[in-house]
C-alpha cells in the first residue's frame, strides 16, 4: 500500500502545484480595494471569523444562500460593507437601493445582524475575503482522488467463480483423458489374442433399457423426486403467514439510501415515536418540509424533482400521503418499539436490516414468534445505569446460572408478555 | 394403473408448486394463514383499510362490511388517528402546559426560563436528542456542519459570535417554531426534549 502511495502521490503533487500557480495568476488578476490588506495575519484572523460567522451563508467563489463575497470590495464601499454586516436590517430599511435589490435577490433572507464584530474585525475578513481560501480550493480535488485510488482493493468473491470455473475445466479434462484411455485399451486388447470370455467382457455394451427398468433405478428415482416435492411443499407451507421479503411499491419513490445513508439523517429524525411510543410512526409532510422547502431537486438539479412535487401537493391540497404499511404484526402479538429501542438499546437494523442501504424498503426479517423468542434467548439486558435491574442482578447472580441476566430471566418467554 | 400413478405425481407437484407461491416477495404479501386474527377489529393507527369490500369473503360482521374494512368515517379523510379535541389543553407529566408564544414573539421568549434543571443525566440525554434531530444541520459539535446543512445552506454556527449569547428561551422558541431557513420541530420533539437540548447546547456546546 505504502508503494503505491507513493508512486501515486507524485503526479498529484504535481497537480497541486500546477493549480496553485494558476490560481495565483487568478489573484493577480482580481480587483480589491487598496485599503484591505492582504497579510497573513489579516487573513488568518478573517479565517476564523468567516468560519465561525459567515461560512454556513457564504462561499468565496460560489453563490449559496448569500451573495458569493470575494471582490466585494471592489463593488462596494467599505462603509457600506461595515453597516451592512453588523445590521443588514437597518440598511434595507433604510431605503439603500443596492441593499433592498440584494434582498429581492436572495427571497427575502434575512442576514442575522452582526453588531459585536468590530470595524477591524470586518477587515480582517475582508482581507480572508479577497486573499485567503485559494490553497483550499487547490487541494481538494487531489485529496478526493487520492483516497479513490486507495479505496480500490481485492475482490474475494470474483476469485471464488474463477476457482470453481477453473475445477470444472479441470474436471471435464479428467473425463475426456479417461473415456481416451478406455477406448484405445480397448482397441488394444481386441487386437490380442483372448479368449471367447474375456472377449465378451471387453466389447459388452450397457442397455439403457435395462437400466431404466430396473428396480434399483425406479425405487432412487421416486425416492428423490417424493423428497423435492415433500421438500418445496414443506417449505412453502412455513411461509405461509410470513411476510419476509415484502416489498412494496410506496406513493413517493422515497430512497431510506439516499437519506438515512448518504446524508446520515437518524432515524429518530423522521420516525419520530420510536423512543417515546410502541408506534415508531409514519413521518407527516411537515417533517419532510423542514428540509424540503429548501430541497427541491437531488443532485442540485435546476426545477422541482416529481417526487418532491407530490409533497407539496399533500401539502397544498390538505391530502394525506398514503404510504403502504411494510412490517404488519398480526394483531394477536404486542409490540413496542420504546421497550426494545429506548430501553433494551437495540439498533433498528437489528430487525429492519440494512435500511441505510434500502432503495425501496422490504421487509427484512420473519417476525415470526420463533425469531422473537430466539433473540429473547439470546440478548443481554442492558443493566447498567439502570436501577430499575439493580435488584435483579444482584437475584440473579445468587441464582444456579452462569449466563449474564438475559430477557428470558426476566420472562421473555412467557406468553402474556406479547399476547394478552 | 400408469395413468392412474402419473395423475398423483402431477398433482402433487401442482400442489407443492402451489405451496412455494404463498410467499411474500416485492408487491405480494403472501398467504395469511388465519386472516382473523392478523387485521385488527379496533382502529388502529398507522394502518387504514377504505376499501368496504375487503375480506367480505370470510366476513361475519353484523355490518355487511367486509372483514379488513377498518377506517373511521367520522374523521377527516377517514382517518383512524383522532385530533385532541377543540379548545382542550394537553397537560403532560411534567404539568407543562403548551406552549403558547407565536412565532414572531422572540422577545417575550427571552424571559422564558428553563422549567428543568440541569444534571447530568439531562446534559446525557440532551446530548442524545441532539444528535438525533439537530446534527443533519448544525453538525457534531454545533458549527453548523452537518451533511444535510451543506446541502440546505444558511445553518447557524451555535459555536459563533451571533448565537453565543442568546437566552435559553430564544433557542426553544427557535426550536420550537423555527426561523429563517430552519423549519418548527415541534411535532417531532416534546417540550421536555426540547427543553434537555437547549441544556446541552448552552452547557456543553457553547461551554457556558
Amino acid at each position: 500500500m505504502s508503494i503505491k502511495r507513493s508512486l501515486l502521490s507524485v503526479p498529484f503533487r504535481f497537480c497541486n502545484m500546477a493549480l496553485i500557480f494558476f490560481l495565483l495568476i487568478g489573484i493577480n488578476a482580481f480587483a480589491a480595494d487598496p485599503e484591505v490588506s492582504d497579510s497573513d495575519e489579516a487573513v488568518k484572523a478573517g479565517e476564523s471569523l468567516f468560519n465561525a460567522n459567515c461560512k454556513t451563508c457564504h462561499k468565496l467563489d460560489q453563490k449559496f444562500t448569500g451573495p458569493a463575497l470575494r471582490g466585494v470590495s471592489d463593488r462596494r464601499d467599505i462603509a457600506w460593507i461595515q453597516s451592512f454586516v453588523k445590521n443588514s436590517q437597518k440598511v434595507i430599511q433604510s431605503g439603500d437601493p443596492t441593499a433592498t435589490a440584494l434582498f429581492a435577490e436572495f427571497n427575502n433572507t434575512v442576514m442575522p445582524a452582526h453588531q459585536f464584530l468590530s470595524d477591524d474585525d470586518v477587515m480582517n475578513l475582508l482581507s480572508y475575503i479577497e486573499f485567503g481560501g485559494k490553497e483550499e480550493a487547490a487541494a481538494t480535488p487531489a485529496e478526493g482522488a487520492a483516497g479513490a485510488a486507495t479505496a480500490t482493493g481485492g475482490v474475494p468473491s470474483e476469485y471464488l467463480t474463477i476457482i470453481l470455473a477453473v475445477l470444472v475445466v479441470v474436471l471435464l479434462l479428467i473425463l475426456i483423458v479417461l473415456g481416451l484411455i478406455v477406448s484405445v485399451l480397448t482397441k488394444y486388447l481386441n487386437k490380442q489374442p483372448l479368449e471367447e470370455d474375456d472377449k465378451e467382457f471387453i466389447n459388452q455394451k450397457t442397455d439403457l433399457k435395462k437400466v431404466f427398468r430396473s428396480d434399483a433405478f425406479i425405487i432412487i428415482i421416486t425416492a428423490i423426486v417424493i423428497a423435492l416435492v415433500a421438500k418445496t411443499a414443506i417449505d412453502g407451507l412455513f411461509s405461509v403467514g410470513v411476510q419476509q421479503g415484502y416489498q412494496p411499491t410506496q406513493p413517493i419513490a422515497f430512497s431510506h439510501k439516499l437519506h438515512a445513508g448518504d446524508k446520515e439523517i437518524p432515524c429518530q429524525y423522521c420516525h419520530t415515536g420510536v423512543e417515546i411510543g410502541r408506534s415508531a410512526n409514519i413521518p407527516s409532510p411537515n417533517i419532510c418540509m423542514n428540509c424540503h422547502m429548501h430541497i427541491q431537486n437531488v443532485e442540485g438539479k435546476e426545477g422541482v424533482s416529481t417526487e418532491i412535487q407530490k409533497i407539496y401537493d399533500a401539502i397544498d391540497n390538505d391530502q394525506p400521503i398514503e404510504w403502504v404499511r411494510v412490517h404488519n404484526l398480526p394483531d394477536l402479538a404486542y409490540f413496542n418499539h420504546s421497550q426494545h429501542v429506548k430501553v433494551g438499546q437495540i439498533e433498528c437494523q437489528t430487525c429492519h436490516g440494512p435500511i441505510e442501504e434500502m432503495e425501496v424498503v422490504g421487509q427484512h426479517s420473519a417476525l415470526t414468534m420463533g425469531w422473537c423468542i430466539d433473540c429473547h434467548r439470546k440478548t443481554d439486558i442492558q443493566t447498567a445505569g439502570n436501577e430499575y435491574y439493580d435488584k435483579l442482578v444482584q437475584l440473579h447472580a445468587e441464582s444456579k446460572s452462569k449466563d449474564a441476566l438475559k430477557v428470558k430471566d426476566i420472562g421473555g418467554l412467557e406468553c402474556a408478555k406479547c399476547h394478552y | 394403473m400408469k395413468i392412474i400413478k402419473s395423475i398423483y405425481l402431477v398433482a402433487l407437484s401442482a400442489a407443492s408448486l402451489g405451496v412455494v407461491s404463498c410467499g411474500a416477495s416485492g408487491e405480494n404479501q403472501g398467504l395469511e394463514y388465519a386472516p382473523q386474527m392478523y387485521h385488527s377489529v379496533a382502529y388502529e393507527p398507522l394502518t387504514q383499510i377504505q376499501n368496504e369490500e375487503a375480506g367480505s369473503w370470510l366476513s361475519n360482521r353484523e355490518d355487511g362490511k367486509g372483514e379488513f374494512y377498518n377506517s373511521n368515517v367520522h374523521n377527516p379523510h377517514n382517518m383512524n388517528m383522532r385530533e385532541p379535541v377543540p379548545n382542550t389543553v394537553p397537560r403532560n407529566q411534567y404539568g407543562m402546559l403548551p406552549y403558547r408564544l407565536k412565532v414572531a414573539d422572540l422577545t417575550g421568549a427571552d424571559s422564558v426560563q428553563n422549567p428543568i434543571e440541569v444534571s447530568e443525566d439531562v446534559l446525557k440525554e440532551g446530548e442524545h436528542t441532539y444528535m438525533q434531530y439537530c446534527l443533519p444541520c448544525h453538525g457534531p459539535a454545533g458549527q453548523g456542519d452537518g451533511k444535510v446543512g451543506e446541502v440546505i445552506g444558511g445553518v447557524a454556527n451555535l459555536t459563533g459570535g451571533a448565537y453565543i449569547n442568546l437566552t435559553e428561551g430564544h433557542i426553544f422558541h427557535v426550536i420550537t417554531h423555527g426561523k429563517g431557513r430552519m423549519g418548527a420541530h415541534a411535532s417531532q420533539i416534546t417540550p421536555e426534549r426540547r427543553w434537555k437540548i437547549v441544556h446541552y447546547v448552552k452547557q456543553v456546546i457553547q461551554k457556558q
